[in-house]
C-alpha cells in the first residue's frame, strides 16, 4: 500500500431525496489508530458523514476507500467498522452477555476448502459476483452521479467481474466462533468496559452509564478496524460524562483502533481527540490538532464555535498592525494594507493592566464567578469584552486592559456571509443587529416549529414552548441577499449606512456599508455606488439564518 | 364512608350484571331442563349429549380449524403489512394506514356483501361459471377481516422501537433479513401476540363472513361448512336454543377464562430463569 491511511474520503456529497445538501464535497484522510472527532452544531453533517462510514447511507458523490480498497456501496454488514449509537441502541430483549455476543454468533471465520486428497479447492467466485452486481446496479440507479463518472464506474466493474469469471480462486468454508471462544471474548470486553459481574442483567435495569458501557463493549468486543462513536455521552449527566471522556481515551490507546467521534460540545472535542473536523453546513471549516483549532481558528465561525471568543471586524492599518476597538494593537500575522479582518482574541488573553500601561479602557458592566477564575463583561463604548482574570474588580469601575501580540488572531474575512456575533432577539421576535431591528423567521431556532398568538415558538409536537425574547443569536446574511435601497429615507430601510469599501469582482462589485455604530453590511451588486454614498438596506426576512448561542431548552417556557 | 360504599357498590353491580347471564347459564347447564328457569336436579345429561351430537361436535371442529388457520394467516400478512408500512415513506405509509382502516371501520356487511360480488364475479369471468364457495373463500374471508386487527396491534410497537436497533444490528454484521427477525420480530413480538389472539377471537365469533362466504368442505363433508355461530343461528330459526348450548358455552367460557388467568400470571411472573450457558460462563470465569 502506498500510503497508511485507514480511510479516505474523497469529494464525498449526500444530497438528499428532498434536494438539501447534508454533506458537500468532503475530503479527509484518516491515519491507522487516529481518534479523530467531527465537531459541529446540529444539522452540520457530522452524523451523516458517520453514517455514511458506517453504511447506512450511501454518498450521492465521491467515494469512501478503507485501505484503499472502495466501500462507497457496500452494506454495513460487510463493513469492518462498528458503532456506538447515540441513544446505546441494546437490543433489550437480550441481557448483557448476549448483546455483547450478538456480533460474535454471526461472526464466520473462513477455512481453505480442501479435497479429499488434501489439495486445495480452487473455484469461481460466484458471491463477489453477485456482490459486484449488486454495487452496479446501485451504481446505475444513482440519480447524482454525472453521467461519465457513473459510465466509467461501470466499465470498471463489468471488467472486475469478467476477471473473477475467468480465474478460479481459492474457495472456503466458514465456520462459526465456537462458545468457548465467544465467552473469553466477551469476558475480556467486560474487563475493558469495567463490568464484569454484570454479564445476565437485563439491559432494562442498567443505569445510563452502564448502559454505555454495555454498547462500547459490544462494538469492540467485535474488533472492529474503525470504531464510529456518535454523540455517545450526550445523555450522561456532566459528572458522568467527564470520566467517561477519559476513559474512552484510555481505551482508544489501549486498543489502538482507530476512533471517529461525532461530538457537538467543543470541550469534549478538545479534551479527547488527536485531530478535529469543524463542519458548518455540511462543508469541512478546519482539520487540526486541538491546539492548532483553538489557537489558530481558520475563520470567525470556528473561532466562535471552539472556545470562548471576542471577535472584531479590524483593519489592517500598516505593516503589523490592526485596529479595532478603536486602538492600534500590533499584531504577529501579515495581512495586505486596509484589508478589513475578522480580529480574535480569547478571554484569557485580555489582561488588567495598570492605567499608564493601558490600551484600552473600558467599563466592568458584569462579572461572574466561574470557580477557576472571574468572567468579566467590559463596556468599550457600544462594543462587549469578555475578559477572564483571578483578580477581583468591582463592578462599575473602570478596566485598564492590553492585549500582547501573540494573544491577537487574525483571519482572512469570510467574504461569503455576514456574519453577526453579538445579535439578540428583541420581544417583537425580530433580531437586532447593530440595535436595529431586523425582520426574521424566529421559528427557524427549533425546527418544524410554528408561532402562537402570544409570540412563542412551539416544538413541532406541541409539547415544547420557546420564549427568545433577549436571547443571544449568531445571525448571518449571506452577500447576495441585502436588499440595496437608494432612498434613505424609505421607511423600508432596516439599516441605514455608508459606503466605506468596494471592490471590482469580474462581474459585480463588492461593497461594505458602514453604519453609524460601525457595524458593517458586506454585499454584492452589478450597480455602481461610490465611496461614501448614503444606503438604506433591508433583508427578507426568511434569508436571516439565526443560531442561538446557547442551548435551546433554556429558553423553553 | 357513604360515598365509598357507593363507589365501590357502582362496580360490583356493573361487574354483577355484565357475569349474571353467565352464570346463569352455567348454572342451568347442570340440569337437564329444556326450559332455562326449570330445575330438573343436578345432571350431566346436557354435557352427555353434547359430546354425543356430531351435529355440534362437528361445527366445533370446523370453528377451531378455520380460527387456527385464519389467525395463523392474517397474523403473518398482518405483521408483514406493519413491517413494511414502517418503513415506507410518509405518504404512502398514510395511504397503506387509510386502505388498512377501511375494514375495520367498515360494517361487516358491506364486506360480506363485496366479498360475495367479488368471489362471483371470478366464478363467471375467470373459471368459466364454476361455484367457489368452498373452504378457501371462508379462508380469505376471515384473513380479510381480522389482518387489519393484527396490522393495527403490531403497529404501535414498532413506534414504540427505537429505530437504531435494526440498524444496530446491520452493523453488527446482520444480513438484513436476518436483523428483522433477530432484533425487530423480539420487539414487536406481544403486539403479534395479541393481534394473533385478536384474530381467533374475531373468526371464532363471526357470523356474517362465515354465512356469506361459506361452501361446502371441512368436516362438514359435501354440506355447507356449519360453524357454532351459524348452527346457532341455524337452530334457532326452528324453535328454542338447544339446551346443548349451555354446557357448549359453558366450556368456552371457561377455556377463555383460563387462558385468560395464564397469561396474566405469565406476565407476572416476570422473573427469566437464568440460563445454562451463562451460569457456565460465570464458572468458568471463577
Amino acid at each position: 500500500m502506498e500510503n497508511n491511511y485507514i480511510i479516505e474520503l474523497k469529494n464525498v456529497s449526500k444530497i438528499f431525496d428532498d434536494d438539501t445538501i447534508a454533506v458537500d464535497n468532503f475530503n479527509l484522510y484518516v491515519r491507522k489508530g487516529e481518534f479523530i472527532t467531527f465537531l459541529g452544531p446540529s444539522g452540520c453533517g457530522k452524523s451523516t458523514t458517520l453514517r455514511m462510514i458506517a453504511g447506512f447511507e450511501f454518498p450521492s458523490k465521491g467515494e469512501i476507500l478503507l485501505n484503499g480498497r472502495d466501500i462507497s456501496n457496500l452494506p454495513p454488514n460487510k463493513r469492518p467498522i462498528n458503532m456506538v449509537f447515540q441513544r446505546y441502541a441494546l437490543f433489550p430483549h437480550l441481557d448483557v452477555y448476549d448483546n455483547i455476543a450478538f456480533g460474535l454468533r454471526l461472526k464466520r471465520i473462513p477455512v481453505p476448502k480442501k479435497d479429499k486428497e488434501g489439495n486445495l479447492v480452487l473455484k469461481i467466485d460466484h458471491k463477489k459476483i453477485r456482490e459486484l452486481k449488486r454495487e452496479y446496479s446501485l451504481i446505475k440507479r444513482n440519480r447524482h452521479l454525472e453521467e461519465d463518472v457513473k459510465e466509467a464506474k461501470l466499465n470498471e466493474i463489468e471488467k472486475k467481474i469478467e476477471q473473477i469469471k475467468s480465474t478460479p480462486t481459492q474457495s472456503y468454508s466458514y465456520t462459526k466462533l465456537s462458545n468457548k471462544e465467544i465467552d473469553k471474548k466477551v469476558a475480556r470486553a467486560l474487563k475493558i468496559v469495567d463490568l464484569e459481574a454484570l454479564e445476565d442483567r437485563d439491559i432494562s435495569t442498567l443505569s445510563g452509564g452502564q448502559q454505555q458501557r454495555v454498547a462500547i463493549a459490544r462494538a469492540i468486543v467485535n474488533e472492529p478496524e474503525i470504531l464510529l462513536l456518535d454523540e455517545p455521552l450526550g445523555a450522561l449527566d456532566l459528572k458522568m460524562r467527564k470520566d467517561m471522556q477519559l476513559e474512552l481515551k484510555e481505551m482508544h490507546q489501549k486498543l489502538g483502533i482507530t476512533f471517529i467521534y461525532v461530538t457537538h460540545d467543543q470541550e469534549e472535542a478538545l479534551t479527547m481527540s488527536d485531530t478535529i473536523v469543524v463542519m458548518k453546513d455540511g462543508v469541512i471549516q478546519q482539520i487540526g490538532t486541538p491546539k492548532m483549532i483553538y489557537d489558530e481558528p481558520k475563520n470567525a465561525f470556528v473561532a466562535d464555535f471552539i472556545g470562548e471568543s471576542n471577535i472584531y471586524n479590524g483593519t489592517m492599518i500598516a505593516d503589523k498592525k490592526v485596529r479595532f476597538l478603536d486602538y492600534n494593537f500590533v499584531c504577529l500575522d501579515d495581512y495586505p494594507l486596509n484589508e478589513k479582518v475578522d480580529v480574535v482574541v480569547r478571554p484569557e488573553d485580555i489582561h488588567f493592566v495598570k492605567e499608564e500601561k493601558a490600551m484600552i479602557k473600558g467599563v466592568i458592566a458584569n462579572k461572574i464567578f466561574k470557580g477557576m477564575n472571574y468572567q468579566y463583561t467590559i463596556m468599550i463604548g457600544k462594543t462587549e469584552v469578555m475578559v477572564k482574570s483571578t483578580a477581583s474588580y468591582e463592578v462599575g469601575s473602570t478596566a485598564n486592559l492590553s492585549i500582547n501580540p501573540d494573544g491577537i488572531h487574525i483571519m482572512k474575512k469570510d467574504f461569503t456571509t455576514n456574519v453577526y456575533t453579538d445579535a439578540w432577539v428583541n420581544k417583537n421576535n425580530e433580531v437586532m443587529i447593530d440595535d436595529k431591528p431586523f425582520a426574521c423567521e424566529i421559528t427557524q431556532l427549533v425546527p418544524d416549529s410554528t408561532l402562537d398568538e402570544d409570540g412563542n415558538v412551539v416544538s413541532k409536537d406541541g409539547k415544547h414552548k420557546y420564549n427568545f425574547n433577549d436571547a443571544d443569536v449568531v445571525a448571518e446574511i449571506a452577500l447576495d441577499k441585502i436588499d440595496v435601497i437608494d432612498n434613505i429615507d424609505s421607511e423600508e430601510c432596516e439599516a441605514i449606512g455608508e459606503i466605506v469599501d468596494s471592490i471590482y469582482v469580474g462581474d459585480h462589485y463588492r461593497y461594505i456599508l458602514r453604519t453609524e455604530n460601525e457595524e458593517d453590511f458586506v454585499f454584492v451588486s452589478p450597480y455602481s455606488y461610490n465611496l461614501n454614498d448614503k444606503l438604506g438596506i433591508s433583508v427578507k426576512k426568511e434569508d436571516i439564518k439565526l443560531r442561538l448561542k446557547k442551548e435551546v431548552n433554556e429558553y423553553e417556557i | 364512608m357513604v360515598k365509598k360504599i357507593l363507589s365501590y357498590s357502582y362496580i360490583y353491580i356493573l361487574l354483577l350484571l355484565m357475569y349474571v347471564p353467565i352464570l346463569v347459564l352455567i348454572v342451568f347447564s347442570f340440569t337437564n331442563a329444556t326450559y332455562i328457569g326449570t330445575w330438573n336436579g343436578f345432571s350431566f345429561d346436557l354435557y352427555v349429549a353434547l359430546f354425543e351430537s356430531e351435529e355440534i361436535m362437528i361445527a366445533v371442529g370446523n370453528t377451531l380449524i378455520i380460527a387456527v388457520i385464519s389467525a395463523v394467516c392474517s397474523t403473518i400478512l398482518g405483521t408483514l403489512g406493519a413491517v413494511g408500512g414502517h418503513y415506507l415513506k410518509r405518504k404512502s405509509k398514510a395511504a397503506l394506514e387509510n386502505i388498512n382502516q377501511i375494514p375495520v371501520v367498515n360494517a361487516e356487511i358491506v364486506m360480506a356483501l363485496s366479498l360475495v360480488v367479488m368471489f362471483v364475479f371470478i366464478g363467471n369471468m375467470i373459471f368459466g361459471g364454476a361455484n367457489l364457495f368452498s373452504f378457501w373463500t371462508l379462508l380469505a374471508g376471515h384473513i380479510v377481516i381480522s389482518a387489519p386487527f393484527v396490522y393495527l396491534n403490531v403497529k404501535p410497537k414498532l413506534q414504540q422501537m427505537d429505530p437504531s436497533l435494526y440498524e444496530a444490528a446491520l452493523d453488527l454484521g446482520c444480513a438484513p433479513r436476518k436483523a428483522l427477525y433477530k432484533v425487530v420480530v423480539p420487539q414487536i413480538l406481544p403486539g403479534i401476540f395479541s393481534g394473533f389472539m385478536l384474530a381467533i377471537t374475531l373468526s371464532l365469533d363471526d357470523f356474517i363472513v362465515t354465512a356469506f362466504t361459506r361452501g361446502s368442505g371441512l368436516l362438514s363433508g359435501a354440506n355447507n361448512i356449519e360453524t357454532i355461530s351459524t348452527l346457532v343461528q341455524a337452530k334457532i330459526k326452528k324453535g328454542p336454543i338447544p339446551p346443548e348450548m349451555r354446557p357448549l358455552t359453558t366450556i368456552i367460557f371457561i377455556v377463555v377464562l383460563l387462558v385468560v388467568i395464564g397469561i396474566t400470571i405469565y406476565r407476572n411472573k416476570g422473573a427469566k430463569h437464568k440460563s445454562l450457558a451463562r451460569q457456565k460462563f460465570r464458572a468458568r470465569k471463577e
